[in-house]
């Protein structure tokens, strides 16, 4: 589903991913994780087109992720998500079903129902300049899940999420699995990552340096803290 | 093809509702509505000098002109403060990321942004040129739809203004892209008044006497590759004063404001593919 391909993104003299090559298949759950300036929000945007690559390709469902046609059923929640503070939440979940073309009665149904899945039923007609972080998040996950993507890249989910939010997106996404979804996470909270993911990636300094399967990655009691840790620090 | 249309359309209608939604841009029609309701008395015809009654048509015709440079130009000031926060607030609230992740393409979204601006502006202008319009109607007792075709003629300096600004956005801070097109239009407008004396009779003879009519050949060319903002608003006024015109040179401020206007638009197309959404 997501392929890179010796991916190389430099900002002037920094190079914030540097040759980085994997892949993604179709239903899996995948994680991408790594200390703050890693490059893991660097390849979601690559992945987005949000920004290109030095070098290197990158791919969604083998279409050139700089083709807009690669877009088609992504769902994305970016880390530090952000609605107009004069929509409110059911607004912006309408604009975005527009966006993707679904059609208006469809695209009330879908809303009611995410509305109900991120648990935010009562507060959907409210501005969103009276929500909180973790609300604004629930809703820009709601958003995400708008037309039946059939991939979610996700860049910090939880972040601003109170223990219960954080719970419920986890329970939200294991649901999402059983509906065959691909899941690209990037996530500080390897306690959540390891309850969800199958496989994850671990990048420091904009390199590669493991990926596998999680249950591979953890042997002999330690936990992908353990692992994430060791790793890092060399 | 239909897609993509439907996708600029649907860019242009939010960007025309969150503008509108604002309460500065709400407050800046009602002032400039009640302030041409305000001095429709001038509009009235009935002027006298030295105890003669003045011709009311031909009274009427110089107010209302006036008064529709007044607006074009109020109209040019307004798209240029629209235009100026545009991409930096959809950065900020999040809408570019929202939209861009969908498979909408980012000339489909500059485009979007290009078109709810123009329509607003143009909307904002129409809307104040009809009523003083209707002002005139009334007081003449006679309907003049020609004065509603300059108002659209006049939209091409909206357009300009409006691609200029975004783009100028991308490059340097918001007030600093405002005040340069802003600049530039003063520039047009300053450059128009002083051909126009320029070639009066006198300004003929002054010229003559100083000898320096042959060293304006250079400042004539720039002269004439300038955006001709104040060209366009002149053609426009020709047209409600029903003045003859003058062939090419006529449209030539059209055409000039036009292919500025598209060249403009394709930087902006160019610099806004590479910039980086955040």
């Amino acid at each position: 589903m997501i392929k890179l391909n010796a991916v190389t993104k430099q900002y002037g003299s920094l190079t914030a991913v540097d040759s980085v090559s994997f892949s993604v298949k179709t239903g899996e759950y995948f994680a991408l994780l790594g200390p703050n300036g890693a490059g893991k929000t660097t390849i979601v945007k690559m992945l987005l087109d949000f920004t290109q690559p030095t070098s290197g390709s990158l791919s969604i469902n083998s279409i050139l992720s700089t083709q807009a046609a690669s877009r088609t059923a992504i769902g994305y929640l970016a880390e530090n998500h952000h609605i107009p503070p004069h929509l409110s939440g059911w607004q912006y979940l309408q604009r975005c079903a527009e966006l993707l073309n679904i059609d208006r009665s469809d695209a009330t149904d879908q809303c009611r129902r995410i509305v109900k899945q991120i648990g935010m039923e009562g507060r959907e007609n409210t501005k969103a300049s009276t929500y909180s972080k973790g609300m604004i998040q629930r809703f820009g996950m709601g958003a995400a899940l708008l037309g039946h993507p059939k991939l979610l890249l996700l860049d910090e989910p939880t972040s601003g999420l109170d223990p219960i939010g954080i719970r419920e997106i986890r329970q939200l996404l294991e649901s999402l699995k059983e509906q065959g979804m691909t899941i690209f996470l990037n996530s500080h909270l390897l306690s959540e990552v390891e309850k969800i993911c199958d496989n994850a990636a671990i990048i420091n300094q904009g390199k590669l340096l493991v990926k596998d399967n999680i249950s591979a990655l953890i042997k002999n009691g330690d936990t992908l803290e353990d692992v994430f840790v060791r790793l890092v620090k060399g | 093809m239909l897609k993509a249309r439907s996708s600029i359309i649907r860019i242009a209608k939010y960007t025309l509702m969150d503008q509108v939604r604002q309460k500065s841009f709400i407050m800046m029609f009602v002032i400039c509505a009640l302030s041409i309701l305000l001095i429709r008395s001038c509009s009235q015809g009935s002027f006298m000098v030295n105890g003669q009654a003045l011709d009311a048509d031909a009274i009427i015709h110089v107010v209302s002109k006036v008064i529709f440079h007044i607006i074009t130009a109020g109209a040019m000031l307004l798209a240029a403060l629209l235009s100026m926060r545009v991409f930096k607030r959809d950065r900020d609230e999040g809408m570019q990321s929202c939209i861009l992740s969908k498979p909408v393409t980012r000339w489909q979204y500059v485009a979007g942004k290009i078109l709810g601006l123009w329509v607003l502006s143009v909307i904002f202008m129409f809307i104040l040129h009809s009523i003083v319009f209707i002002i005139v109607s009334i007081n003449l007792k006679v309907v003049m739809p020609e004065y509603l075709i300059p108002s659209l003629l006049c939209s091409f300096n909206l357009l300009f203004v409006v691609v200029a600004v975004l783009l100028f956005s991308l490059l340097m801070s918001d007030i600093i892209a405002f005040l340069c097109v802003m600049g530039i239009g003063v520039i047009s407008f300053v450059a128009d008044g002083i051909f126009a004396m320029s070639q009066s009779q006198m300004g003929q003879a002054m010229m003559q006497q100083s000898g320096s009519a042959s060293d304006l050949s250079g400042w004539k060319v720039i002269y004439y590759l300038w955006p001709k903002l104040s060209g366009i608003q002149q053609i426009a006024s020709s047209l409600i004063g029903r003045e003859g015109s003058h062939g090419f040179l006529s449209i030539y401020p059209v055409i000039n404001v036009l292919i500025y206007a598209l060249s403009l638009g394709a930087l902006l197309f160019w610099r806004f593919r590479n910039e980086e959404i955040i």
